[in-house]
């Protein structure tokens, strides 16, 4: 059956490896850290500029929580929103390798690593996307590989993989 | 971990309380950080293979964190109210691992564990351990919705740093010197 919401997006068939995508950028202001520790990560050095400035990174600084959320929301928008995504199946590898500071950019980019079909379930195909993000001054603020299912248009033909196995 | 690095056993499990996901809230969160349609339409959500809304895992995974910065004040509060002096936790260098294995739906109950799985103490930062622990989260029907591998520092209560460490500090309180060194 059709699902008519996705009918009309990229399918797994249409991806490839080894695609590219710039994803766009947002900048963080001391609003937007402040509200998501309250609600997710309620340290001083994310809630309060004084505790902040006596801490170890000597500034308020974003929970790295909410750099992976905005992160996120750049792959949905430039990305997910556009194939017909069947939601995550999680992530592995993230690093957090420098903070991100008030009024900070995060850039994100993505670039298709894998994509293979499921086994158990020919509808499925899974694709897995390595995500870097990027501060203003081109200095990298974290890493991680992302697996998402993505809708397969005809289950029935076999995926060719670049080594040109059928699965 | 507000206990210090000797003081937590590998195993140790900690309970980090339950969560009742709103589908208010689900799209509040999905608005803002997710917004496929199905965590944020109800009706579109229909026609996805969940056959309706459901919460984005991210939105779980930061339900779980809260509740585990909050567990982690309730015991430096315990600690204090024992005269005892509470441990410190040092910033998270990366989550190994994060699988999302059910999808929550408006009104289920996620439960939230932290299990101690191992530790050693760091190379790169003297004086500090590593922590590796796993945080999962379980639905009413005792189902496992998530389930990560994270990572952390946590300080050591007994350490005598080495001689040239201590060395190198006594020189850094001379100004001039401490400029050279810095150099």
């Amino acid at each position: 059956m059709t699902n008519p919401i996705t009918r009309d997006r990229l399918h797994f068939e249409d991806l490839e490896t080894g695609t590219s995508m710039d994803l766009g950028q947002i900048q963080v202001s001391k609003k937007m850290i402040v509200e998501f520790a309250r609600e997710f990560d309620p340290f001083p050095f994310h809630l309060d500029e004084k505790a902040a400035r006596e801490s170890l990174l000597g500034g308020l600084s974003a929970s790295g929580w909410q750099t992976a959320a905005l992160c996120l929301r750049l792959l949905v928008d430039e990305f997910l929103s556009k194939v017909a995504s069947m939601g995550g199946l999680g992530f592995s590898s993230l690093k957090w390798r420098r903070p991100l500071m008030v009024n900070d950019h995060i850039c994100a980019s993505a670039t298709i690593a894998e994509l293979r079909r499921s086994l158990s379930h020919p509808e499925w195909g899974i694709i897995t996307l390595d995500i870097v993000v990027k501060n203003q001054k081109g200095q990298t603020v974290m890493t991680m590989t992302l697996s998402n299912l993505v809708e397969v248009r005809n289950p029935a033909i076999p995926h060719r993989t670049p080594q040109g196995e059928m699965i | 971990m507000t206990r210090w690095y000797e003081d937590i056993p590998v195993g140790h499990v900690l309970e980090l309380g339950s969560h009742r996901f709103e589908q208010d809230e689900i799209i509040r969160f999905a608005t803002r950080y997710d917004p496929q349609y199905f965590h944020i339409d109800p009706a579109a959500a229909a026609h996805s293979h969940f056959d309706g809304l459901i919460a984005s895992g991210w939105h779980t995974v930061c339900v779980g964190h809260r509740l585990m910065v909050d567990a982690l004040f309730a015991e430096e509060e315990r600690l204090l109210a024992e005269g005892k002096q509470p441990g410190v936790s040092g910033p998270s260098p990366g989550v190994n691992k994060m699988e999302f294995k059910a999808p929550v739906h408006p009104g289920d109950t996620v439960t939230f564990q932290l299990l101690i799985n191992g530790k050693r103490e760091s190379n790169s930062l003297p004086g500090w351990g590593l922590l590796y622990s796993r945080i999962s989260g379980t639905n009413q029907h005792g189902e496992l919705v998530y389930a990560a591998d994270l990572v952390g520092f946590s300080k050591l209560r007994d350490f005598t740093p080495p001689l040239r460490l201590r060395l190198r500090q006594a020189l850094l309180r001379i100004p001039l010197l401490n400029r050279l060194i810095r150099k």
